[in-house]
């Protein structure tokens, strides 16, 4: 009988130790502990593309607010909502949903889950030219890009480096705003260089929404057929429609440039030739909109990030000097607003 | 030779260059844009060829083939799927891979068509049903498999959807591809230069050898076929496995070599359009390709007039719209099919099972 104490203390011991070894996990629900939550698109945290760039913001605020930072992998579309509820529910303060699809999710949540800030991750929050306002979340702001400005930088970039004067765009659908404005951000800042530039641009408007977005094998037709009649830089920006573009132009052997992310790491295939990519600048803006919550100041609505251009990497050698410089004078004038784009928000 | 037919088939495609070269000539010249529009619909020919012809096989051997959209897409999709395992599965190096997934979708095809075979010749079902069935197969295996391989948990890519390593290079025909401008048209990948060199092969084999008698002679008469010693089961055999393969090659055109990328639907009814290009051309090679040529030449009108979307006149703006371009070439097959412009003779015993 003794015997059976004796091993019961030890356990219960044991069982007391154990959790004093791991790392303490910091309770969520207290006011003073900040934690903030990432809840991926499906796909994995190192995707190099829209997760991991959104992550690298998240982690930021890690270090620089001191932040208790976790994220939660999507392996399936049908998991958005509860991935969302299982930081809501451990009392996250902050919840930040990577990417469109999480969209509807996150509006969900953002109402059921009131004392939460949600940060929508590229979701446009559709009652955006809603005067007053009323109709927005109050805990949730999307962060949305100025496409205009990342189209009109490699434009300018295009417009410096081909050698034919002819450049060429393939695109997704003009229909939904970011796309044209990173298509006409584009052929303005081609003009901006060279007013007589001669450049295609192609929307793949004339198909259903299911189509516009994930039709490669068009995509590379039409940027081959560009390249036929002379264009040398192919600018590729929508999805996969784009992307089988800047395959095609890869192939061909002339410049491409990609889209939304460094597409050097997303599109191994295209490394060689790209020259660079019409970047959404989603660390920085995760990083700020972590930041204004935990200043208490969170804007709901729309929440404008930046954009830029990606590196030159393996074309690096045939940028001139003049056209790095050139590159960021531009970007420094669209920063500081000096250079306006004078693309309308949406197709008039 | 039926010359009335192909006389046509030049005017279209003339008509389909002319339009784009008369709205673009004031940009662009127009040499530029014919070749750059030949270039574009000799590429874009390349499944409707290989369709067509896989359909030609079957059909002059008696077995109607409506299953030829289902054996691309499936082919599209193993092809595919087979070298981004070799590639990194298995560790291979990029071209071998590629080359066995041609390979792979060839094989893939050829299973469908002994599928088809299997039920349309063997068990008699009637043949239209045994393509839908290969149709619908195909639509829900490969739509199944993308989504259980690439999206959901726990499966071997895990949301990461991988392309194939990159696509087949070009081959440029020497001297011919050097010239100016027009060398434009010599280079093309290897699919679409082994599509035309099947319509030649096509052509000799069911025009000058046994083979193709035999093949015919199963297709016109199968009994007269069957008294002389002919084993018709197994020419109908060997013949829609044969088409199945060719079909299967003109599916690795779209994921190994247009795009190293796979998409559900992604052959988006080209298999039926290659069965009203087989018609079209009148049950023979040259006539299938060059109608697979005019609906590719209507491909390459819809892609470059959008090039020249601000110089269309407005009342012309209409033709923009891929929708009413996109219908050509099923307006040109319903006026090939009426006879005005020569009887159209689908072999005597298209479609029907053999009865001993």
């Amino acid at each position: 009988m003794k015997k059976l104490y004796v091993v019961i203390a030890v356990l219960l011991v044991a069982a007391m130790l154990i959790p004093a070894c791991a790392p303490k996990a910091p309770d969520c629900t207290k006011a003073d502990v900040f934690c903030v939550g990432m809840v991926t698109d499906v796909g994995k945290i190192d995707d190099k593309s829209f997760n991991q760039s959104t992550w690298e913001g998240v982690k930021l605020a890690g270090t620089e607010l001191g932040a208790h930072v976790l994220y939660i992998e999507t392996t399936d579309s049908k998991d958005y909502a509860k991935n969302i509820s299982t930081f809501a529910d451990a009392g996250y303060d902050v919840i930040v949903t990577v990417g469109f699809a999480l969209g509807e999710a996150s509006a969900a949540a953002a109402v059921a889950y009131p004392n939460v800030y949600f940060i929508g991750v590229d979701q446009f929050q559709a009652w955006q030219y809603d005067d007053d306002a009323t109709n927005d979340i109050a805990n949730l702001a999307g962060l949305v890009f100025p496409e205009d400005q990342a189209g009109f930088l490699v434009g300018a970039l295009a417009a410096q480096m081909t050698k034919t004067g002819k450049l060429g765009g393939v695109f997704g659908t003009d229909a939904v705003p970011p796309v044209w404005r990173f298509g006409e951000g584009y052929r303005a800042g081609a003009q901006y260089i060279n007013p007589n530039i001669e450049i295609f641009i192609v929307y793949h408007s004339d198909v259903g929404f299911d189509k516009t977005f994930t039709d490669p094998e068009w995509g590379a037709t039409t940027a081959n057929s560009m390249i036929d009649k002379g264009a040398d830089v192919i600018f590729g920006g929508g999805g996969k429609t784009g992307n089988g573009a800047v395959i095609a132009a890869a192939q061909r052997g002339v410049y491409a440039i990609g889209v939304d992310t460094d597409q050097y790491y997303t599109l191994p295939e295209a490394a060689s030739r790209l020259l660079s990519s019409a970047l959404k600048l989603l660390t920085p803006g995760t990083f700020d909109l972590i930041k204004l919550a935990k200043e208490g100041k969170f804007p709901s609505g729309n929440y404008l990030g930046k954009g830029g251009y990606a590196p030159y990497h393996d074309v690096d050698a045939e940028v001139p000097a003049a056209v790095k410089a050139k590159m960021e004078e531009i970007n420094k004038a669209l920063l500081d607003g000096s250079l306006q784009t004078g693309v309308s928000p949406v197709k008039p | 030779m039926d010359w009335r037919r192909f006389g046509f088939i030049a005017l279209i495609i003339s008509v389909l260059f002319g339009v784009v070269v008369l709205i673009g000539h004031v940009q662009i010249s127009p040499v530029i844009i014919i070749t750059s529009m030949l270039s574009t619909t000799i590429a874009v020919a390349t499944p409707l060829t290989l369709g067509a012809l896989c359909g030609l096989y079957c059909e002059r051997a008696g077995v109607v083939n409506i299953g030829i959209e289902g054996m691309m897409l499936a082919a599209a999709f193993f092809g595919w799927l087979a070298s981004i395992y070799m590639n990194t599965v298995f560790g291979m190096a990029p071209m071998p891979s590629l080359i066995g997934g041609v390979a792979f979708a060839i094989l893939t095809g050829g299973l469908l068509g002994l599928l088809h075979s299997v039920l349309s010749v063997t068990f008699k079902v009637d043949q239209i049903i045994g393509g839908t069935v290969i149709n619908i197969l195909a639509i829900g295996i490969t739509g199944f498999l993308n989504r259980q391989l690439f999206f959901e948990k726990g499966s071997i890519f895990g949301g990461n959807v991988p392309h194939a390593p990159g696509v087949l290079p070009r081959i440029q025909i020497p001297y011919l591809a050097d010239m100016p401008v027009v060398g434009r048209i010599f280079d093309q990948q290897p699919i679409t230069w082994a599509a035309i060199l099947l319509v030649l092969i096509t052509h000799y084999v069911l025009f000058y050898t046994r083979w193709g008698l035999r093949t015919r002679a199963v297709g016109e008469h199968p009994r007269a076929a069957d008294t002389v010693g002919i084993n018709v089961i197994r020419m109908r055999y060997a013949n829609v496995i044969l088409g199945g393969m060719l079909a299967g090659l003109g599916g690795a055109y779209f994921t190994l070599e247009s795009v190293p990328s796979f998409e559900p639907l992604m052959t988006n009814g080209r298999g039926f359009i290659s069965l009203a290009a087989m018609i079209f051309g009148n049950w023979t090679p040259f006539g299938a390709w060059s109608a697979a040529l005019v609906f590719g030449a209507a491909q390459a009108l819809q892609i470059n007039l959008q090039f020249f979307r601000e110089l269309i006149p407005p009342q012309w703006a209409f033709l923009q719209i891929s929708y009413v371009v996109g219908l050509a070439p099923y307006l040109l097959t319903m006026i090939i099919l009426t006879g005005i412009i020569g009887k159209n003779i689908p072999p005597a015993a298209d479609g029907q099972p053999y009865e001993k």
